[in-house]
């Protein structure tokens, strides 16, 4: 019997800020992330990202234990920036706060400024602090107050670059992939930020360097001030792009993710609108592709009702995707509060004639009770979902992070025209695996749309409209 | 000159008393510095407190809910990491009803920073009443602090205490914060005495025989407990308690009633064998159950205790026919194989001399995260002349020594998996296995099949580094198709 928790969190669907803020710092180059903290937020976050990324990752911590808790932590944070500085000389260091360094008040700018001062005669590394409290908000926010610290420290105006900034979120690095290629063919410079393509899916080359020298480079961050304009790929992660347009005038637009075919399509016009350009015929091909996959795919994919987990973001956007497939979003559940997401999902399920169930802060618990209530042919999200699929016997298709029991999470791609194609094959393929035979008939009956409205719960939906308003 | 300073530690020289090159004539005392601070920006692979509690000792039990007294993020870092399965049986011949009910579900408090500034007890008071609610087969709850709680001063333990009463069931709080001590170290010790303080000793067992035994430090990675359970079920000895892979709650707090305590994981699990002695007069033995000579030797040590010495060499026999000619084939496969073992703690010592003597390699460097003398102490009488002991390394040091040295082969965690993939040498996860159990005899079988099948794939033939062409006679035995089935065969 579920009874409705108010306090305690089941199986979370959000990590907090250090781990957004290291998420960020991947995509940049030769720059190390430090948490400011005890040893287990960095072990315990590495441990996260390598079997994800299947990478080596570097996260630098400094080590707080007892005694300097009791002291604060100046002396852990300048021989961390010593030791990183002279061993490792990045061309930038981030520093990350942690919840025991906001709890014990630690005043990061304040040691920078000391480390700097006592070190005038040598080279130092950019070092950026950045506060990133973990019982505040999510990962989520973590990426954007990254993003928001790293613009607010170097952004420089000089010239205009004609360039678009292009704020990615957390996405994959073949998704950063699919980004810059659309982007390329638009023929539109950018600068990405960040930029995980090549880091997180490296060649094997005999070089496995602590520090990145692929990503977004300090110039490129400072020459953000001179676009034409920012476009956030995630709504959530817009801060720095509100933050360039009141300095320097750079038009900031906000979301959506690029996933399938409408929200493409408006990231498109966005392009197109900021840097005056034209529509060339390879996009319009790779558009015109996509429809014939989901025309191609029609059959199979209609009414199938899903389930989907993530980033905001990302759910939101899956939910108005797969709504354009024909299926049925069931429950939508995302583990960070937030209003913006929810009334993202209302206007889409306006929009599209669905009447999902809303979890805006919802646990992965809550999210299996609900599709234990609204059912659900198929479940989207990371590989935390295994167990519930497992158990209502639904395929998990893996998007998101982390997906630690499958090989090539960094190679997993939604966004875009081409994105989307490969989602529109691998959700299809995953139906017609599990509920279709060899001889491509559909193994089980799946009930009509009328069928399943005489079935759906009224009350149900009523109990977890009040649950979004918590 | 015992001590090495490698060349990425040019600027960290506090590093090098980490790094101990064995020689034989040196005395006893030296050895690697160890268990003392993490050096600040040094890349440290070392977990915290917490992780050492709950990841290691507590997330093995199959029936408690653990509410991690933490903002989101250790809640989530927590859940169902580590690969410790558990069976649904319990003492009394009932089953659990959820099956990995311990990698399934991790609950939190979620706290918020309005929490951090008020207090969080109302909250973890109330997760834990919800927690009880919304699993009711769970047969206990534990809480643990967290770096946030640990310092905002919830007393943890009155919550515990108040509601163990209100809710009728044992609600335990682990006060292991994560800045406590240098290591997840730490975190292995304050559980230990939480469960000795709080369990033990406070029921009974639902029957007793006189070859009970209790299984301490044995998490059943990957099934390892199950396989050393199946030895001492035909040798006519019942595990009573296990601490604290595929245990329930019930089963720590009878730990008093065993006849002989086994200390396995001997870093991790040794404080509370000492406590029961202490206090309840129960003797116990270390073991050692990697590789066949060592668990044959010390079935036989427990064979002698109980008197069921001849029930302990069948197992042996019968045991040893089986993997006996597999286990030729590896060594043939592996003879000569550079290795280094680069474990937690422990499985640094308990393989050094197997993988040696018992498959042909040579283990030229060990290392451990959070071990202490005691454990250096063995890893120094274990391994060979020269052999590089290292003591909370990290991965710039781990490359340098692999760039150098060039080792077929490394055991050691996920973390350190694809740098080593990267520098061209294979790695097997020997925290948490990759074709396990890796324990006994089979295990051993398991391991060895694990190193060769890494060692031998023919990917590492396709690497063409320039200074490091890739050794020729692997190509052989993969164009052969040589199988130890095969080989088996052939011999026969």
């Amino acid at each position: 019997m579920h009874h409705d928790k108010k306090f305690a969190v089941v199986n979370p669907s959000k990590m907090c800020q250090p781990m957004g803020a290291v998420q960020a710092l991947l995509g940049v180059k030769n720059t190390m992330p430090l948490i400011h903290g005890s040893q287990g937020c960095s072990t315990y976050m590495r441990f996260q990202l390598i079997r994800h990324f299947r990478e080596p990752i570097e996260v630098a911590s400094t080590s707080m234990n007892e005694k300097t808790v009791i002291y604060g932590g100046e002396f852990n944070l300048m021989k961390a920036l010593k030791n990183i500085t002279e061993k490792q000389s990045p061309d930038m260091i981030v520093v990350t706060s942690s919840c025991l360094t906001e709890t014990i008040g630690d005043d990061m700018a304040g040691i920078i400024e000391k480390f700097k001062d006592a070190n005038l005669d040598n080279e130092l590394p950019v070092i950026i602090p950045v506060s990133t409290p973990s019982y505040v908000e999510s990962h989520v926010e973590g990426y954007n107050r990254t993003i928001k610290a790293l613009v607010e420290h170097l952004a420089t105006p000089s010239v205009p670059n004609g360039k678009i900034n292009i704020i990615t979120g957390n996405i994959s690095p073949a998704d950063c992939k699919q980004v810059k290629d659309l982007l390329y063919q638009l023929n539109c410079d950018s600068i990405i930020l960040t930029d995980t393509s090549e880091n997180l899916d490296a060649p094997l080359t005999e070089e496995t360097l602590s520090l990145y020298n692929e990503g977004t480079s300090i110039e490129e961050i400072e020459d953000t001030a001179n676009s034409l304009g920012t476009i956030s790929l995630s709504k959530h992660v817009d801060s720095a792009a509100i933050f360039l347009e009141k300095k320097f005038g750079v038009k900031s637009i906000s979301g959506p993710l690029p996933l399938g075919f409408e929200n493409t399509d408006q990231f498109v016009t966005s392009v197109c609108e900021l840097g005056d350009l034209e529509i060339p015929e390879s996009v319009e091909k790779d558009r015109g592709r996509l429809l014939d996959a989901m025309v191609d795919a029609h059959s199979y994919n209609f009414h199938r009702k899903v389930a989907i987990f993530g980033d905001p973001d990302f759910v939101s956007g899956m939910t108005r995707f797969t709504s354009e497939l024909g299926m049925i979003p069931s429950v939508v559940c995302t583990g960070t509060e937030s209003e913006r997401f929810t009334e993202d999902v209302k206007l889409i399920s306006k929009e599209k004639g669905i009447n999902p169930v809303i979890l805006a802060g919802g646990d992965l618990f809550d999210m299996h009770q609900a599709i234990k209530k609204a059912g659900a042919d198929i479940l989207i999200g990371n590989a935390y979902g295994a167990s519930t699929a497992k158990e209502e016997n639904i395929p998990l298709l893996r998007v998101g992070f982390p997906i630690f029991d499958r090989l090539g999470a960094q190679r997993i791609s939604v966004l875009g025209y081409k994105g989307s194609i490969e989602f529109v094959d691998k959700i299809t393929n995953t139906l017609l695996d599990f509920y279709y035979d060899e001889a491509g008939y559909e193994i089980v009956d799946e009930k009509t749309e009328e069928i399943l409205r005489e079935e759906g719960d009224e009350g149900f939906e009523e109990d977890f409209m009040s649950k979004e308003e918590i | 000159m015992p001590y090495k300073l490698f060349d990425v530690d040019k600027e960290i020289p506090e590093r090098k008393k980490h790094t101990y090159v064995k020689h034989c004539s040196d005395p006893e005392e030296c050895m690697p510095h160890c268990n003392t601070t993490t050096i600040p920006g040094s890349m440290s692979e070392r977990g915290c407190a917490f992780a050492g509690a709950k990841g290691v000792i507590t997330g093995a039990l199959k029936d408690v809910v653990h509410v991690v007294h933490s903002p989101v993020g250790c809640t989530f870092y927590a859940g169902g990491t580590k690969r410790y399965p558990t069976s649904p049986n319990m003492p009394d011949g009932s089953k659990f009803p959820i099956e990995n009910f311990n990698l399934k579900y991790v609950c939190g408090t979620d706290l918020m920073e309005s929490d951090v500034v008020f207090g969080g007890m109302k909250k973890l008071k109330q997760s834990i009443i919800e927690a009880a609610q919304e699993f009711p087969e769970a047969n206990a709850i534990y809480a643990y602090a967290t770096c946030t709680t640990g310092l905002i001063g919830d007393d943890m333990d009155a919550v515990a205490k108040e509601l163990t009463t209100e809710l009728g069931i044992d609600i335990l709080a682990f006060n292991a914060p994560g800045f406590a001590g240098p290591s997840q170290s730490k975190g292995h010790h304050i559980a230990n005495h939480t469960l000795f303080d709080r369990l033990v000793g406070t029921k009974e067992p639902p029957t007793t025989t006189p070859y009970d035994i209790g299984l301490i430090g044995e998490y059943n990675i990957d099934g390892d407990l199950w396989i050393l359970e199946s030895y001492f079920k035909e040798m006519g000895i019942r595990i009573l308690s296990r601490f604290t892979g595929d245990a329930c709650h019930d089963e720590l707090c009878f730990m008093h009633r065993a006849k002989l305590n086994l200390v396995r994981c001997q870093r991790s699990a040794t404080y509370i064998a000492d406590l029961i002695k202490e206090k309840y007069d129960v003797p116990y033995i270390n073991v050692d159950f990697f590789s066949t000579k060592y668990c044959a030797e010390n079935l036989r040590t427990i064979g002698k205790y109980f008197g069921l010495e001849e029930e302990a060499d069948k197992v042996i026999a019968d045991r040893m026919a089986k993997v006996t000619p597999e286990l030729e084939f590896y060594k043939k496969k592996l003879t000569g194989k550079k290795v280094y073992i680069f474990s937690g703690g422990p499985k640094s010592w308990h393989l050094a001399i197997p993988l040696e003597n018992e498959l042909g390699m040579e283990v030229t460097a060990v290392a451990s995260q959070f071990e202490h003398e005691d454990g250096y102490v063995k890893m120094k009488n274990r391994t060979r002349e020269g052999t590089l002991i290292v003591d909370d390394p990290n991965s710039m040091e781990l490359e340098e020594m692999i760039t150098k040295d060039k080792p077929d082969l490394i055991l050691a965690g996920i973390k350190e998996k694809y740098m080593a993939h990267k520098l061209g040498v294979p790695s097997i996860m020997i925290h948490s296995y990759e074709n396990g159990p890796y324990i006994g005899f089979e295990g051993f079988v398991n391991l060895a099949k694990d190193m060769y099948s890494n060692i031998y794939n023919p990917v590492w033939n396709m690497i063409d580094f320039e200074e490091n062409p890739a050794p020729e006679e692997t190509e052989i035995d993969v164009e052969s198709g040589e199988t130890p089935e095969n080989e088996a065969k052939v011999s026969k």
